[in-house]
């Protein structure tokens, strides 16, 4: 059955005063999931470990993020986190103080078969595709 | 199956200055689809026209949000907007006008069932 791509959430997260990238993603991480939920798990009796979750980071300095930290803020699906160069920092001169922002895109997919599903027949879309 | 919840979608929306409860409706709804790029409906095979969204609206004043105005900013879709009592009001200090705060959740279905043929 093929992988299909069901949402993106995207989301930021920043760290004010610590330069702690890690906590920035983890916060990035959260911002992110917690702009929805997946509920067709319960819908449709699908078991959530057969989602797979992508999570891409975006931070100044790839290589201080701890990955296996940001993993466990995943707690449904199979989690694989990637640190990429992206996100944020903004520097303050007067008070040389650095502000570190994270963003956080984390894609759930699921091996779904469109030919086992059909609308019924009382759905008629009444207005056209956007 | 008949109607099938899929995805729920949350946001915050204010408005600072005007009391415009319907623009922090707006900039709820917003905040709540633009965190999230759905797929659903390729993946099921839909056509998006299909998928039924749902959108319920909190604020403290539900009377002055202009929900026909709230239509348009959705893409695709038969959304149906209901507001309730909720949200939160914050006067300014002072005496200088009320800051709106509007909680948005988009629900997201179709009126599905498993392919017997």
């Amino acid at each position: 059955m093929t992988e299909r791509r069901i949402i993106l959430e995207m989301g930021t997260g920043n760290d004010l005063y610590g330069e702690d990238y890690t906590k920035a993603a983890c916060r990035a991480v959260q911002d992110a999931l917690h702009h929805s939920s997946i509920v067709l798990f319960k819908s449709l009796g699908i078991d959530h470990r057969e989602m797979r979750v992508q999570v891409t980071i975006g931070v100044q300095q790839p290589d201080r993020v701890d990955v296996d930290v940001v993993t466990a803020e995943l707690p449904r699906g199979r989690a694989e986190v990637n640190i990429v160069h992206g996100g944020l920092n903004v520097h303050d001169t007067d008070n040389d103080t650095t502000h570190v922002i994270a963003t956080a895109a984390i894609a759930a997919l699921l091996p779904i078969d469109p030919a086992q599903w059909r609308l019924n027949k009382m759905a008629r879309p009444d207005r056209p595709m956007g | 199956m008949a109607k099938t919840r899929l995805v729920h979608q949350f946001g915050m929306g204010s408005s600072i200055r005007s009391r415009n409860y319907t623009e922090a409706a707006a900039r709820a709804i917003r905040d709540a689809l633009w965190h999230n790029s759905l797929n659903v409906a390729d993946a099921f095979g839909f056509p998006k026209a299909a998928m039924l969204i749902d959108v319920e609206i909190g604020v403290q004043q539900p009377e002055a949000v202009d929900t026909a105005a709230l239509l348009s900013i959705f893409p695709y879709g038969q959304p149906r907007v209901s507001v309730v009592r909720g949200g939160l009001d914050v006067d300014k200090p002072g005496g200088g006008g009320t800051t709106v705060i509007a909680n948005a959740a988009v629900i997201v279905s179709f009126e599905m069932e498993r392919n017997h043929d």
